[in-house]
C-alpha cells in the first residue's frame, strides 16, 4: 500500500520550520504519540470487547473478538448477538475486508467507503483500518500539560501536512505519562470540534493499565455516541501470520 | 391576366374585416412556427454546445474499453507524432478522468476526477471560464482544487480549506491525497457542479500512479456536423484507439436534437391544418357570395380556368400579405428576445432536464424557407378545392339565383 504524499517534501518543510519555529513539531511530542499507539496497539493483543451504539431511538451492543499484529494488521469478529455472528473484517496495510455469513461473500472496502462508519458505529472504516495515522500524516507539539491521578498529562496538537489525505484541521490529544491516551478530540478546519473520544475507565488488564472503556461522540449529537468496553485482553501473544488472511476470515481456524 | 390580378386584388378588400382576419390567422400561424421553431432550435443548439464544452469535445480519443468502464486501468498513453500532427492546430486536451471520492471533516462523496491542463481546457470546455470564486488552476503541476459550488455546499467545506480525495491505482489499491479548494466554479446545471472536480493533471497522474498516461484526449473541431474526415483521418492514425465523435460519446444529445426535429414537424403540421381550414372557409364564402357575378362572368365569355386563377389569386394574394406580416413579426420577437428567454422561474424542472434556464432563440434560415414554401404551396393547394366549386356553377341558374 503507497500512500500518496513526498517523505522528503515534508521532511524538508519541517526541518525548514524547525529552524525558524521554537514552537513546531517538537520530537518530544512526535515521541509521546508514537509510545501512546505503541503501548495501546503492543507487538499483539487479543481482546474480547464490548461495542455499544446508542443512538436516540435505540441501542445495541455486540460482543467482538479482536486479533491485532502491529500497527498494519488486526481481525475483528462478532460473536454476539447471535444474528450478526460471524461478521467479520479484516485490516492489513491500510486495506480492509469484510465477511458476511449471510451472503457467504468477502467485500473489499473501496475507496469510497473508507470514510463511512464501521458497522453503524461513530467509528470511520478508515479510523479501524488505519493505526498509525496519527503518526504518518501529522505534525505534533506539546501545547501544554496538566495532571489526572497525580499523572502528569500531555497535551499534543496534530496538524495534518498540508497534502495529507486528512481532512480535519487539527487533532488534540490528551497522553498521560503512562502513555494512555485520556482524550482525542478532531476539529475541523474552522476550529469547530466536530467528535471526541473519550477514555472513561482505566484498570489492569492484560498486565497492563489499559483504557478499558473508551467512548467516541459526535459533537452535534449529545446522545449518539459508541461505547467499547474491554471485557478481556492479553498482549504480546503468539499469534499465527495465518490469522489475517482472507481464507482465515471466511472460515474462522483459530 | 393584369385584369385577373386587379379583380382579384379588389374582391379582397370588397370584405376588409374578413379579409383581415384571416391575414392575422395566416400571419399568427406563421408567427408561431417559426418562433417555436427558432426556440427549439436555441433550445438544441444550447443543449448541444453545453453537452461538447462537458468535456465531450466534437472527437474523444479513448483507450479501448474505456467508454464502458472509465477507471484508471483503460487509460492511454500521451498522443504519439501522428496524432499530433493531426492534432496540430486544433483546440485539444488531454485529461486524466477517474471516479473518485472526496472528503471533507463531515461529508463524502462521490465525484469525477479530472486532472487537467488548465490551459489547454480554455476555449474547449466550460471549466476556464466558470470559477467564480478563487482562482483557475495555473499549470498541470497545480497543487489546487477546483469545486463545484453546490457541491461545497453538501461537503460543508469552503475555499481555502482542505479536501482528501481518494481514488484507485492500477493495482487497486487505495491513493489519497490531500487538496486546498483554490476555486469555486458555478455551472448552469447543479448536476456538473457536483460531479466534477478539478485538479492539475501531472498531481492527478503522480497521485493515481500512472506516469504520464491519460484518459482522454477529447478536440474540437470548426464545424461539429462536419467530421466524419477528421474523424477517419484519426482512426487511420492511431488504429488502437477509441475515436468518436459527440454523437457517439454523448448519444443523448443527439436523440434530443433528433426528437426536437421531429416536433417542429408536427407543430407545422398542425399550424398549417388550422390555416388552411380557415383559408377554405374564406374562399368559399367569396365564392358563394359571388355566384350571381361568376355566373355572369360565364355568361359574357371567361373561362372556367380564369376563375380557377382568379380564386389562386386572391388565396396568394391573403398568403404573401399574412406571411410578410408573420414574418416581420418573428423578426421583432428575435429582436426583443434577443438577450435570451429567462425561464430561471421553472429553472429546477429545466436542470432537472439537463437544459439551461437562459434560452437564446435561433432562426435558420431552412427554416424560415421550409415554413414559408409549406404555407403557400400547401395553401394554394387547399384553395384549389373553392377555386374548382365555382367553375361548377351553371351561369344561368347563377345569374338568375337572388
Amino acid at each position: 500500500m503507497q500512500y500518496y504524499y513526498y517523505p522528503y517534501k515534508v521532511f524538508l518543510i519541517v526541518s525548514s520550520f524547525l529552524m525558524f519555529s521554537p514552537v513546531f513539531a517538537d520530537q518530544q511530542a512526535t515521541a509521546i504519540v508514537k509510545a501512546a499507539i505503541d503501548y495501546w496497539r503492543d507487538n499483539s493483543s487479543y481482546s474480547v470487547t464490548e461495542m455499544i451504539i446508542h443512538r436516540t431511538n435505540w441501542q445495541r451492543a455486540m460482543i467482538l473478538q479482536i486479533w491485532t499484529q502491529g500497527n498494519k494488521k488486526s481481525l475483528v469478529r462478532i460473536i454476539k448477538p447471535k444474528k450478526d455472528r460471524g461478521n467479520a473484517t479484516l485490516t492489513k496495510n491500510d486495506r480492509m475486508w469484510t465477511f458476511s455469513p449471510k451472503i457467504n461473500r468477502i467485500i473489499r472496502i473501496p475507496a469510497s467507503m473508507m470514510n463511512r462508519s464501521w458497522m453503524g458505529s461513530d467509528f470511520s472504516n478508515n479510523e479501524v483500518a488505519k493505526a498509525d495515522e496519527l503518526l504518518k500524516y501529522y505534525t505534533h507539539t506539546l501545547i501544554g500539560t496538566e495532571t489526572h491521578n497525580g499523572q502528569t498529562v500531555y497535551i499534543i496538537k496534530a496538524v495534518p501536512f498540508e497534502y495529507a489525505p486528512i481532512v480535519w484541521g487539527k487533532v488534540l490529544l490528551k497522553i498521560r505519562a503512562d502513555y494512555i491516551v485520556l482524550e482525542q478530540t478532531f476539529y475541523d478546519q474552522d476550529n469547530i470540534l466536530v467528535k471526541k473520544m473519550e477514555t472513561l475507565k482505566i484498570e489492569n488488564m492484560g498486565g497492563k493499565r489499559i483504557a478499558v472503556i473508551q467512548r467516541m461522540q459526535k459533537a452535534k449529537k449529545a446522545d449518539e455516541w459508541t461505547k467499547i468496553v474491554v471485557k478481556e485482553v492479553e498482549f504480546t501473544i503468539n499469534v499465527s501470520s495465518r490469522m489475517f488472511t482472507l481464507s482465515n476470515l471466511r472460515n474462522p481456524r483459530f | 391576366m393584369k385584369l385577373l390580378i386587379i379583380l382579384a386584388w379588389r374582391n379582397l378588400w370588397r370584405y376588409p374585416r374578413r379579409t383581415s382576419i384571416i391575414l392575422i390567422a395566416i400571419a399568427i400561424g406563421i408567427w408561431s412556427m417559426l418562433s417555436m421553431s427558432a426556440f427549439i432550435r436555441g433550445m438544441m443548439e444550447q443543449h448541444v454546445n453545453d453537452t461538447i464544452s462537458n468535456f465531450v469535445g466534437h472527437i474523444s480519443i479513448h483507450a479501448p474499453g474505456y467508454r464502458d468502464d472509465p477507471v484508471i486501468d483503460h487509460s492511454m498513453p500521451q498522443p504519439n507524432e501522428h496524432l499530433l500532427h493531426l492534432l496540430n492546430e486544433k483546440v485539444w486536451a488531454a485529461r486524466v478522468r477517474v471516479p473518485a471520492v472526496v472528503s471533507s471533516e463531515r461529508e463524502t462523496m462521490g465525484v469525477t476526477l479530472l486532472g487537467i491542463a488548465p490551459a489547454q481546457e480554455q476555449a474547449l470546455s466550460f471549466i476556464a471560464d466558470a470559477v467564480t470564486d478563487g482562482r483557475y488552476l495555473n499549470n498541470v503541476e497545480d497543487k489546487g482544487i477546483i469545486l463545484g459550488r453546490k457541491l461545497v455546499e453538501r461537503l460543508e467545506t469552503g475555499l481555502g480549506k482542505r479536501v482528501v480525495l481518494g481514488s484507485q491505482n492500477h493495482s487497486n489499491e487505495i491513493v489519497e491525497r490531500g487538496f486546498r479548494v483554490v476555486g469555486i466554479f458555478d455551472s448552469k446545471t447543479e448536476n456538473i457542479e457536483t460531479q466534477f472536480v478539478f485538479v492539475g493533471r501531472h498531481i492527478a497522474q503522480k497521485m493515481l500512479q500512472m506516469q504520464d498516461n491519460i484518459s482522454e484526449l477529447a478536440l474540437l473541431s470548426k464545424d461539429r456536423n462536419e467530421l466524419e474526415n477528421l474523424l477517419q483521418k484519426l482512426r487511420a492514425t492511431s488504429p488502437d484507439l477509441d475515436i468518436q465523435t459527440w454523437q457517439t460519446i454523448a448519444p443523448l444529445a443527439r436523440v434530443i436534437v433528433n426528437v426536437f426535429e421531429g416536433f417542429l414537424f408536427i407543430w407545422y403540421f398542425v399550424v398549417f391544418i388550422a390555416i388552411a381550414f380557415g383559408l377554405v372557409n374564406t374562399l368559399l364564402m367569396a365564392v358563394f357570395e359571388r355566384t350571381r357575378e361568376i355566373g355572369l362572368f360565364q355568361a359574357l365569355g371567361m373561362k372556367p380556368h380564369w376563375i380557377v386563377g382568379q380564386v389562386l389569386f386572391e388565396s396568394l394574394f391573403l398568403l404573401a400579405i399574412g406571411l410578410v406580416v408573420g414574418n416581420l413579426m418573428t423578426w421583432v420577437t428575435l429582436i426583443l428576445t434577443a438577450e435570451g428567454l429567462d425561464f430561471s422561474r421553472y429553472a429546477a424542472g429545466y436542470e432537472m432536464a439537463g437544459l439551461s434556464s437562459l434560452i437564446y432563440m435561433v432562426l435558420n434560415m431552412s427554416d424560415i424557407l421550409t415554413a414559408n414554401m409549406l404555407i403557400i404551396g400547401l395553401g394554394l393547394l387547399a384553395s384549389l378545392y373553392p377555386a374548382w366549386r365555382a367553375t361548377r356553377y351553371v351561369p344561368v341558374e347563377a345569374i338568375t339565383r337572388t
